[in-house]
């Protein structure tokens, strides 16, 4: 087996963010119809939201310019994550030039479908609806005890393969939808769901997005709502896991980010159990970050000792 | 003195694509001609991006390239600071920044400092300069320049400063890291930045110009933010971020002259005084001299002691300790 959306083993470890430690984001007026208090920020995660939107802004018009496109493919969830990258993408380059794609299986909830419909209203972008059952079904139709696992990878890899079409047909980049929290965890499927031309939000944590999702105006309802894979009906990321995302955010970001020891993490209010969970979810991941390295054989070997950029002179399309 | 019009060029070069980013050079230096500069500074390896790897060698060129000789040319009657991959005559790669003036090449600076670490992987593409000279200009003050990670070593400003730069010059790719709400610009690489450089126009008691690239390679966006301090280290104009563009700023140099007196910080300097400890620590941490100032039984060249699980000192040991 050598991918997994299997949920993340994290043992429970809210009350850390307890005593103080987070405060409640609130709006402040910058997104109107949203109340305030939708989600909550511990304060270490804070960031500067115009300057994050500035940089983003960049990064993804500089990526299709150097690789020669000027539209974008977004797979639309109804989720937060996707949400946040279409409306990034919208602020980026125009909504006209942005196509979202929504994929559902017969299973997924009817609710999810109507959250990323409101996206694609507010948005006034381009849309397509490809129902993946048949894809889905097709290949499964004679074997009815596969594994939760296998489908939704499969799933995965199916909406992956329709969006990379749709690359061709629309003319556009497909735009990564992973954030930091779930790719440093594992919690995304090898070539489904982290496969993609560019990534802008692939350095936010889950709670960062919420934050910059709050900025930038997606709909309150999908800002409020559990995240979820959407592979059965009442799944939630943080039910099933066991974990919430402010405390896991907090953990990741002590630990990866600021490199801290199981002492100090200790010293900061951790459950050394969790730690030790989260550590063994980063490094069980790791193939998941990272391209399949190749066996060295030649004087110059790509990603070795033949190292050009992504985008060099000469890349681009056409 | 005079008023100096200094054109800080903020632009977003193409990896790789020499001859887009000449053009826009030679754009800009009209530009700033127009607008009656005396100096424009362009940024680090604006002629050719910053994330190079293997397409250094493809963009490099020899400082007799007729491009160079032609950017020279169309710079006469100003001073403009340029900044290239330069290919020695023995085959080494620099990352250089070049004065030009009078229609030809002034002044070369090679990059001293390349970091290889965190994001950065300079060394492995690069070799690194052996000079720091200050150098004369037709501007009259005399010029120090320096690129990008120069400025994060503190010998680099001072001396320049002490070889008789009155305007400190850093031409920069920085890339914005550290996105945080607690900073001063919610930019942790631009908190930082701004810190030094007002702190080396203070205590150079120099005009310092800070000259940052914007736009995108690959996954890092560089800041901007480019630049002019005051000797006495208050801004005299800061660019916005993430935007390009070419800004000008008015700098009155008889701020030098009054702040030198006010705060004669370089003539107390002691570069004979550095220039003594600095021996001694060299000689010290090459083994060659006794160490004076290091635990007792730390290794040759190593001020600290491992600890209590060893007794005695490993290997060489050049003499007696206190």
């Amino acid at each position: 087996m050598t991918t997994s959306k299997t949920p993340p083993a994290v043992g429970p470890g809210g009350e850390h963010v307890a005593d103080g430690q987070a405060e409640l984001a609130r709006t402040e007026g910058e997104t109107p119809g949203v109340e305030a208090e939708m989600f909550e920020l511990p304060p270490e995660l804070a960031i500067d939201t115009d300057i994050a939107r500035q940089v983003i802004g960049q990064f993804i018009r500089g990526q299709l310019r150097q690789a020669g496109f000027e539209r974008a493919v977004v797979g639309l969830s109804g989720g937060i994550d996707s949400a946040l990258v279409a409306y990034l993408v919208a602020e980026a380059i125009g909504a006209d030039r942005l196509l979202c794609v929504l994929m559902p299986y017969r299973s997924s909830s009817p609710a999810s479908r109507e959250d990323a419909q409101e996206v694609v209203r507010r948005l006034g972008a381009a849309s397509e609806l490809v129902d993946i059952s048949p894809m889905v079904d097709g290949y499964f139709g004679g074997q009815p005890d596969a594994s939760p696992l296998r489908r939704g990878n499969f799933m995965a890899r199916q909406r992956m393969a329709v969006l990379y079409d749709h690359s061709v047909t629309w003319g556009g980049l497909v735009v990564g939808t992973g954030n930091k929290t779930e790719s440093l965890i594992g919690y995304t499927t090898l070539f489904g769901d982290s496969a993609s031309a560019f990534n802008p939000i692939g350095d936010l944590y889950k709670s960062q997005v919420r934050q910059v999702a709050a900025a930038i105006g997606v709909p309150a309802t999908i800002i409020r709502k559990a995240p979820s894979a959407d592979l059965w009906p009442g799944q939630t990321d943080e039910g099933e896991a066991g974990f919430t995302y402010p405390v896991l955010d907090r953990l990741l970001f002590w630990r990866v980010d600021r490199r801290r020891t199981d002492d100090e993490m200790a010293g900061l209010g951790f459950d050394p159990e969790m730690v030790r969970k989260v550590d063994r979810l980063i490094a069980t991941s790791e193939f998941k970050r990272q391209v399949p390295p190749i066996a060295k054989l030649g004087p110059r070997t790509t990603g070795i000792d033949y190292l050009y950029p992504r985008r060099r002179p000469g890349s681009a399309r056409g | 003195m005079q008023t100096l019009t200094i054109a800080l060029a903020q632009i977003a070069p193409r990896l790789g694509l020499l001859d887009e980013n000449l053009a826009r050079h030679h754009e800009l230096i009209e530009d700033a001609r127009g607008r009656g500069a005396g100096l424009v500074v362009f940024p680090e390896l604006g002629l050719t991006g910053y994330l190079l790897q293997d397409l250094a060698a493809e963009v490099a060129m020899r400082l007799d390239d007729p491009r160079l000789g032609e950017l020279a040319a169309a710079a006469d009657g100003l001073s403009a600071v340029v900044s290239f991959v330069e290919e020695s005559a023995d085959h080494r790669l620099f990352i250089a920044a070049a004065l030009l003036e009078e229609g030809r090449i002034r002044h070369v600076h090679r990059k001293l400092f390349l970091p290889t670490y965190g994001l950065f992987d300079e060394r492995r593409f690069f070799a690194a300069g052996d000079l720091l000279r200050a150098t004369p200009s037709r501007l009259g003050p005399g010029l120090g320049i320096a690129i990008c990670e120069d400025f994060w070593h503190l010998t680099v400003p001072q001396l320049l400063a002490l070889d008789g730069a009155q305007i400190l010059i850093n031409v920069s790719s920085s890339p914005g890291r550290d996105l945080a709400a607690t900073n001063e610009v919610g930019l942790g690489t631009a908190t930082s930045w701004r810190t030094l450089m007002r702190t080396y126009a203070q205590l150079t008691t120099s005009v310092v110009v800070f000259c940052n690239r914007v736009g995108v390679d690959e996954s890092i966006s560089f800041w901007g933010g480019s630049e002019v301090i005051a000797p006495s280290g208050q801004p005299l104009f800061v660019a916005p971020m993430f935007q390009e563009g070419l800004f000008t700023v008015e700098v009155p140099l008889g701020d030098l002259r009054r702040e030198r007196l006010t705060l004669p910080l370089l003539r107390d300097e002691r570069p004979e005084l550095q220039v003594r400890e600095l021996s001694r620590i060299v000689a010290e941490r090459a083994g060659l001299a006794p160490d004076s100032t290091a635990d007792d039984m730390a290794e040759a060249g190593l001020d600290v002691a491992p600890g209590d699980a060893v007794r005695e000192p490993i290997g060489f040991r050049p003499g007696a300790r206190r």
